[in-house]
């Protein structure tokens, strides 16, 4: 009984995964593939920015906590996009993806890099008496590092051939 | 010779076997190549959101985009740099790619819009300098930009897929 349901669930399974847009049409995966680099470049493009504007080197003639606010939608706009669009490329082979050791590594950096960023990088910008910018220019390099680390890893997944 | 001859001439070369057969180089251009994505997009994106004013209305035009400028020149520098040697690790599957043409073309035409923004409307920047939101025209131009850079990151993905 329990091994004839335990079969029934994975056979399910198996089929939701071939009935699933992305694996019926070969054009989907790059498709969303494709916005969901766009959504990269929102959210990573405008965190640099930030990050930048911490370090001193960009837009200094506006007050860094002035900048965090004027960027904080499009941040997450392009969180959005991708907490939608990277589930779904997911979807498409679960299982290959939890054992694909890049996919866990984006995972962790991923963890890191929202962590970080919602704590040390907007608790240095909103500041209202701004600390020393050395301390500053730590702050953004480790938010680029983390976030240059989830892009390589996520980069790396399809080297292991998930899709095959 | 004709541009598919080139495209083996290249292919055959040393540097060109090198890069696509060492397993390094790829995923490497293929990092640095996203990265200046990111950091040349992400101000693209934003400087075109402040002309359409959903950003930072109260800072002048002309102080974003010109303090943007050197940022944007050095990631365009790295981003054209790491596509030529992607594209020299594989000139035949690009040649053979309608994205790879398709890629080159909207290149064009976003070098095209630039060129007509900073010699037309951006030329009398200090009439609407502060508005909260730029004339139509500049609009128009934003639009146009913006639409371009999706395009193009999309014809870029898709050149690995046909």
């Amino acid at each position: 009984m329990i091994a004839e349901i335990a079969q029934v669930a994975a056979q399910t399974a198996k089929d939701s995964i071939s009935l699933n847009p992305i694996n019926r049409w070969e054009w989907v995966f790059p498709l969303v593939e494709s916005i969901h680099i766009c959504g990269f470049t929102l959210l990573v493009g405008t965190v640099a920015v930030l990050d930048l504007r911490l370090s001193d080197l960009v837009l200094t003639r506006q007050s860094i906590a002035q900048l965090a606010r004027a960027l904080a939608p499009w941040i997450y706009l392009g969180i959005a996009v991708q907490f939608i669009t990277g589930p779904y490329l997911f979807t498409a082979s679960p299982p290959d993806y939890l054992h694909n050791p890049s996919f866990r590594m984006k995972m962790y950096f991923l963890a890191a890099a929202l962590l970080f960023h919602f704590t040390a990088v907007r608790g240095t910008a909103g500041k209202s008496q701004p600390i020393g910018v050395g301390w500053r220019r730590l702050v953004a390099f480790v938010s680029i590092a983390l976030w240059v680390g989830v892009m390589f890893s996520g980069l790396s997944i399809g080297f292991f051939a998930v899709n095959d | 010779m004709s541009l598919h001859d080139a495209a083996q001439w290249l292919s055959d070369t040393q540097f060109s076997t090198a890069l696509r057969e060492d397993p390094y180089p790829y995923p490497v251009l293929g990092c640095i190549h996203v990265l200046s994505i990111a950091l040349f997009g992400g101000m693209v994106a934003i400087g075109n959101l402040r002309v359409l004013g959903y950003t930072m209305r109260d800072i002048p035009v002309s102080q974003v985009i010109d303090q943007f400028r050197p940022w944007k020149w050095t990631g365009f520098a790295i981003l054209a740099a790491s596509g030529v040697l992607l594209m020299l690790s594989e000139p035949l599957d690009c040649y053979n790619s309608i994205f790879f043409w398709v890629s080159l073309a909207l290149l064009a035409l976003v070098g095209l819009n630039a060129w007509i923004f900073r010699s037309g409307i951006y030329r009398r920047v200090v009439e609407w300098d502060s508005a909260a939101i730029a004339p139509q025209q500049a609009r128009n131009w934003a639009w146009v930009s913006l639409a371009l850079w999706i395009a193009l990151v999309f014809a870029g993905r898709l050149i690995a897929f046909a």
